[in-house]
């Protein structure tokens, strides 16, 4: 017997891209198993869902600013989509969050207007969609801002921020306060826990609540609570009498984990599989269709039978499009072919470190319904598309939750039809 | 204007600059020691951190491998804080001519260089990772030696004895009074500030820029030719011993495991300006072949950082024309400029390789003090520097081993580099710098798989929170730091590094907005 | 002598660190203790400090549990639990084997000696006083959860067994814990492939080797996986399969010893490597096809279900949720705690069952919270763990199929 299970779509990427569709197709009635390779780039990403930050001035309103920027990147995944598909996707996502398993936890915000949020050394960054946790910290509001940094997390420094932030015009100041977590260092994650625990936050309030001026909103690196932030927001508020807000910082980031809580849990109500661990090794092809994908499981390969397949696997970041010392590109999961890169020969880099850089906009190669190049039924999602350089643009949520809703719709029709016939 | 006095200045801080104010202030002697950026960021900085044990001379320059082989023991005793005792292999590979083993035995046993033969079978268990298909193999005692150690430990003993050391401060003028060098005058590079150094004699020991302070003192001829090569450093190490090719000496014949890296280098491509950084795409190329034929999936494995050192290659103008750079002598040069040219109170040390920096300058010292007239012996071959004094090698397990004895008691701020918070303040404040990059040298800051992507905001932080940097001087430090990353990344960008880069890059756009910062 | 083991592969595996952070935060251990800094610092980080013929003083590495939920976690591909046991070997050697870790990583030494004198001896372990005696002298927590000895083993049983004339032959892995401890468990899972048409070979065993392999003793640890996997080819070289129920166990063979052990090029630990399946993934796969029997009678019953991290590691997702969901009446809740905490034998060990027991309190706690009666896990350490530690039963969750089936 050669080991093998057949779903409806198989989704490669366990990211927001990947956990979205196949959350979506599961919701749609398919049968769905997500095989990645590891977690994905949720417990690294701010928690914020950016759609448009920069094009390149930054952008006040991105629903307004999106016809313009399609129109001078047409090769841009929204362009390819169609500024449309964007709202649709991000109602799912924030009604996803409302259904999931944080109790009362919710995004705010939309295409009409960006946050402008600071971040850990206190520039100031757009975001469409933000947690309530974060939405106090729109720098847009007026009023005194004082930074709290806890010292035993070594990553996160409200002095700088805090400074920054003063010479962007805002008044604001930098606090310290001591907590005993009964460990010399502690990341976001596990101070996120301690955050969960009310005789903590009450022990934590109570100390803060001395240090602060009147009217002041407070700035708190984003660990408030990985079970329940909402609860936790909400409480520290209460006990201190201020508005609370989160500012991301470094790796790990407990609202991104708190996506990825989210999404996982809604998979798996909507009856989806996921199998972490699983890289996938091998394709099988029937004339233009992708028909299996063999997974590497420990001992041996697993035959993953699927009609559709989504590629949500990322681009060079998480390694599925790869560059080797040869200076030529693989797409390393299923071989597709990729668009974008520079011809042999040419520079794939630029010495200057903030100018442009020849390999950004690398992808594989689709058509304008997202499907993959010489392939009729794998659809490709988030990071891996072609055309984007998200971290500059401030785009990256905002084109996996896209694409993710766009694949899933598309193979949900295709289903439809197939039955209906 | 400021003025300083002393007996001799020493212009050039690199291993034989700070050697020279070693031997120089151990004589007795009271040393002003300048130079213009921070200490060892010229050659000595730049390049693999091989102490040879002159088996690459062996065959082409016998007079070259005595010397190193003499100078490997003595530096090994001296400086052991800072020397590994990696030992090293030559190696004929299939790409190697296999007669030249045999040349190389001879050449060792004539020079004195200590060799003994051992089986590849031998060689391929101590070292897994090399070419399977070896046909001979050679011990030697190579060794690799951390620069920045050796140059601050020369510095700090110099200044025990009384030397003033004055980094981040370039000479501008040599002050020379008819046929006498009286001194210097130099500009702080911080704060624009000029100080005149008066001194008895005045030692040139700028490396690949001793032809330009020649010419400054109003002196022909001195022709430093930069050689310049590149290196790669690697993500790990490769192999625990120094590895060579059994060959005459050619591009991209050695690794050198250095600290938690291995180096593999390197290249020759002569150039005018010993401030040319540039890195080929064909040599970066090239070297990566070069890797694969001593270790078979070099080209998969991760390369780090790439980067360029200039050699100086010294060649007398005086009398004849120009010649080619490889060829050129690597046997040091020095230039009594009294004997040479009728101009007292100068001294040129230039040429030479790190292996004999202190051979180089004890011969320096030896011409200064017959200049003043005074007999008085090194004993730099003697005495340890400060920090060597046990003897004892450094072991490439210390930092681990420090970071688990202290586990629980600090906090870890650069991750790959085991650099606990404790010993960044104690750096930042022993330095008293608001440059990042200096207290990046000196703990090795940012150096590791990651190049800086967590560490350098949280170092920017720290700093900051402890008013030693205000704002823009933290900003400043995250934005240069990037793009000085990135220099050295961009033409290795393949691989594993590049989901690095894309990473930091998420991290510093994504998350930091650092492009952003007002 | 780490070369010996192959030590390069793993090696070569960390230059694709990232130094991402996902992998700390999957880690069970270094989220409730300081004492063990995380995959990510003893993993690829320290890697790049060890040579191999230089010592050093770590110790921390001798904390990671072995659960192998970084290497899972990592979307990069380091081989982060391999590379932690292949350092943990290296300190062991340095600073010697306890005589401790050698006696409990050799269950089937224990098994032979505890089964004759069951009673006595479970008495025995029960003995608060005793306890305390064993915890100073040979270091074992007195209030570790060890098992009680069945007084009969599971290959007496077997060898009474009559098996069915006809049906696909299959070999059945039952593992130590079957063997002395849980014999019913492994009539169950017999029953269970004979309701679905398997002839089911019981071939002479031993011990898969991997509580030793756990605590450092790779030479010894590798005699017990290849003598085990000789007696199991041969019956495998026709192409039938192996199925086992003690998860990890089933993945020292599937992986863990061609990985950590350096036995890659082995050939009958490679076959046996290759059809070595979990019971669960095989039914699940039988159901695939169409070819499960699916007669189960209503088991009216809450069930929580926790997937040990050496099923995890399988990287077959969790196949028994599956399965259990075709229970008519069945009502099963999926824990999402990380881990247990006694990952083998680890929290046996005096100074780490404090750290085991904070590691497996969220897990008791969303038992507790689930309102579940039972806990269906399918690693049988992790079920001792989990009785102890919620004082409530816990079956392998074919043993609810076998109820369902009304065998």
């Amino acid at each position: 017997m050669s080991p093998s299970l057949s779903y409806d779509v198989v989704v490669l990427g366990a990211g927001v891209a990947g956990l979205s569709a196949a959350t979506q197709l599961a919701e749609g009635g398919a049968r769905v198993c997500v095989l990645a390779k590891g977690v994905g780039s949720t417990h690294l990403a701010p928690g914020t869902v950016d759609v448009l930050g920069y094009s390149p001035e930054r952008v006040e309103e991105p629903g307004g600013a999106l016809g313009e920027f399609i129109a001078a990147h047409p090769e841009h995944p929204y362009a390819l989509m169609g500024a449309q598909a964007i709202a649709p996707a991000l109602e799912w996502f924030a009604a996803c969050i409302e259904r999931g398993p944080q109790p009362g936890y919710s995004y705010t915000g939309g295409l009409a207007r960006n946050h402008l949020l600071p971040t850990a050394v206190g520039a100031i960054r757009p975001s469409a969609l933000v947690p309530e946790t974060m939405a106090a910290g729109d720098m847009r509001a007026a009023g005194p801002v004082c930074v709290v940094g806890v010292r035993v997390l070594r990553d996160f420094y409200a002095s700088v921020c805090a400074g920054n932030l003063r010479r962007a015009g805002i008044d604001a100041r930098a606090v310290e306060v001591d907590v005993d977590v009964g460990r010399v260092e502690a990341n976001s994650l596990g101070l996120a826990r301690c955050f969960d625990d009310e005789r903590f936050r009450a022990a934590f309030a109570a100390r803060l609540a001395m240090l602060l001026r009147p009217g002041e909103r407070v700035g708190l690196p984003a660990v408030l609570g990985l079970r329940d932030p909402h609860g936790a927001w909400s409480d520290l508020q209460r006990r201190l009498g201020h508005a609370v807000f989160e500012v991301p910082t470094l790796p790990p980031s407990a609202p991104g984990m708190r996506i990825y809580n989210a999404l996982v849990h809604a998979l798996r109500r909507g009856g989806g599989r996921l199998v972490l661990g699983s890289e996938v090794r091998g394709v099988e092809r029937e004339a233009g269709r992708v028909s299996a994908v063999r997974a590497h499981t420990s001992g041996h390969e697993t035959t993953y039978h699927a009609r559709w397949v989504v590629l949500a696997t990322g681009g060079f970041a998480s390694g599925a499009i790869e560059l080797g010392s040869d200076w030529r590109a693989r797409e390393t999961v299923l071989g597709l072919p990729l668009r974008g890169m520079p011809p042999a020969g040419e520079p794939r880099f630029g010495a200057d470190y903030f100018g442009p850089q020849p390999m950004s906009g690398v992808g594989v190669a689709v058509d304008s319904s997202l499907l993959a190049q010489d392939t009729e039924n794998v659809y490709v999602a988030g990071a891996a598309l072609p055309g984007a350089m998200p971290w500059r643009e401030g785009s990256g949520e905002g084109i996996s939750l896209a694409s993710g809703h766009f694949v899933a719709q598309a193979v949900l029709e295709h289903e439809v039809a197939a039955a209906a016939a | 204007m400021e003025k300083l006095s002393a007996d001799v200045l020493v212009i050039g801080g690199g291993a034989t600059g700070a050697g020279v104010a070693w031997d120089a202030s151990l004589r007795g002697l009271d040393v002003v020691l300048v130079e213009r950026g921070d200490l060892a960021t010229g050659t000595s900085g730049r390049f693999h951190g091989l102490l040879h044990s002159g088996g690459r001379y062996a065959v082409k320059d016998p007079a070259a491998a005595d010397e190193c082989a003499r100078e490997n023991v003595i530096v090994r005793r001296v400086a052991a804080d800072s020397v590994e005792d990696t030992g090293g292999f030559f190696v004929t590979t299939p790409f190697d001519d296999p007669a030249y083993a045999d040349r190389f035995a001879q050449g060792c046993r004539d020079s004195g260089v200590p060799c003994q033969e051992v089986a590849p079978a031998q060689a391929l268990r101590e070292e897994p990772r090399l070419n399977p298909r070896i046909s001979r193999a050679f011990r030697v005692p190579d060794a690799s030696i951390d620069v920045w150690k050796l140059v601050w430990a020369l510095s700090r003993g110099a200044q025990e004895r009384g030397a003033r050391v004055l980094p981040y401060h370039q000479a501008v003028a040599v002050h020379r009074d008819g046929d006498e060098v009286q001194g210097a005058r130099v500009r702080s590079a911080r704060t624009g500030q000029e100080l005149d150094i008066e001194a008895r004699v005045t030692v040139s020991a700028a490396g690949a820029w001793g032809g330009q302070l020649a010419a400054l003192a109003g002196i022909e001829g001195v022709h430093v030719m930069p050689g310049k090569g590149i290196m790669i450093a690697m993500n790990h190490r490769l192999v625990d011993t120094v590895i060579n090719r059994c060959q005459m000496p050619t591009d991209g014949d050695i690794i050198v495991p250095i600290r938690t890296v291995s180096v593999i280098g390197t290249t020759d491509v002569g150039t005018d300006d010993p401030d040319d950084h540039t890195v080929l795409q064909d040599e970066v190329d090239a070297m990566l072949e070069d890797g694969e034929r001593l270790i078979p999936g070099f080209k998969q494995a991760r390369a780090l950082r790439v980067w360029t050192g200039a050699r100086p290659l010294f060649e007398d103008r005086k009398e004849n024309g120009a010649s080619e750079s490889r060829d050129v002598t690597r046997a040091h040069a020095l230039l009594d400029h009294r004997e040479r040219d009728g101009v007292s109170g100068f001294v040129t040390i230039t040429g030479g390789k790190l292996t004999t920096y202190r051979l180089m300058a004890e011969e320096t010292v030896d011409a200064v003090c017959r200049q003043l007239g005074e007999a008085r012996p090194s004993r730099t071959a003697t005495e340890p520097l400060p920090g060597s004094e046990d003897g004892e090698y450094y072991r490439l397990a210390e930092r681990l081993d420090r970071r688990e004895q202290h586990l629980l008691e600090d906090q870890l701020i650069c991750e790959c580099e085991l650099i606990s918070r404790g010993r960044l303040e104690a750096a930042f404040r022993q330095r008293g710098t608001t440059d990042l990059d200096d207290i990046r040298r000196q703990l090795r800051l940012g150096m590791g798989p990651c190049q800086g992507g967590f560490c350098v905001y949280r170092t920017a932080g720290i700093l900051h929170g402890l008013d030693g940097i205000d704002t823009e001087q933290a900003n400043a430090a995250l934005v240069d730091y990037v793009a000085e990353r990135w220099k050295g990344e961009w033409p290795i960008l393949y691989g594993d590094q590049l989901r690095q880069a894309r990473l930091d890059e998420w991290i510093f756009q994504g998350i930091l907005d650092i492009e952003h910062l007002p | 002598m780490i070369d010996d083991l192959r030590h390069e592969p793993l090696r070569s595996s960390l230059d694709h660190c990232v130094k991402c952070t996902i992998c700390e935060t999957a880690c069970p251990v270094s989220n409730v203790t300081p004492l063990f800094p995380g995959p990510k610092y003893v993993g690829p980080q320290a890697e790049r400090y060890r040579a191999a013929a230089q010592p050093s003083d770590e110790w921390s590495v001798d904390y990671c549990s072995g659960c192998g939920l970084c290497t899972m976690s990592c979307p990069q591909g380091v081989k982060i639990a391999e590379l932690n046991a292949h350092a943990r070997y290296a300190v062991k050697q340095r600073k010697g084997m306890p005589l401790r870790d050698r006696l409990i990583a050799r269950p089937t030494v224990l098994g032979r000696l505890g089964t004759p004198v069951a009673p006595v001896a479970n008495a025995t372990l029960r003995a608060r006083p005793l306890r305390a005696v064993v915890e100073r002298v040979l270091g074992i927590h007195r209030d570790a959860p060890v098992p009680s000895f069945a007084g009969r083993t599971f290959r007496k049983w077997a060898r009474g067994h009559q098996a069915p004339a006809t049906g696909t032959k299959i070999v059945y892995f039952h593992g130590c814990g079957t063997e002395y401890y849980e014999p019913d468990v492994g009539e169950k899972v017999v029953a269970v492939l004979e309701h679905n048409g398997y002839r089911v070979e019981i071939p002479k065993q031993d011990c898969c080797g991997l509580p030793l392999q756990s605590n450092g003793l790779f030479e010894d640890a590798r005699k017990y996986v290849l003598r085990l996997a000789r007696a199991l080819a041969p019956h495998a070289r026709d192409g039938t399969l192996i199925v086992g129920n003690a998860t990890s166990c089933t993945l020292m063979l599937k992986r863990e010893a061609r990985e950590i052990l350096g036995l890659e090029d082995d050939p009958d630990l490679a076959l046996v490597s290759r059809q070595t399946y979990d019971i669960c993934e095989l039914l699940l796969e039988l159901h695939d096809r169409g070819q499960l029997r699916t007669d189960f009678e209503p088991v009216e019953e809450v069930v929580a279900y926790h997937a040990p991290c050496q099923q995890q590691g399988h990287w077959i997702g969790k196949p028994a949720l599956e399965l259990l969901a075709l229970v008519p009446g069945l009502e099963v809740r999926e824990l999402d705690a990380r881990c247990c905490g006694i990952a083998g034998t680890y929290g046996l060990k005096r100074e780490k069952y404090p750290i085991a027991m904070e590691v497996g309190a969220d897990l008791f706690g969303q038992v507790a919270a689930s309102g579940a009666e039972l806990v269906a896990c399918d690693s049988e350490t992790c079920r001792w763990m989990i009785e102890h530690g919620t004082h409530r039963p816990s079956a392998h969750p074919v043993e609810l199929l076998h109820r369902a089936y009304r065998l």
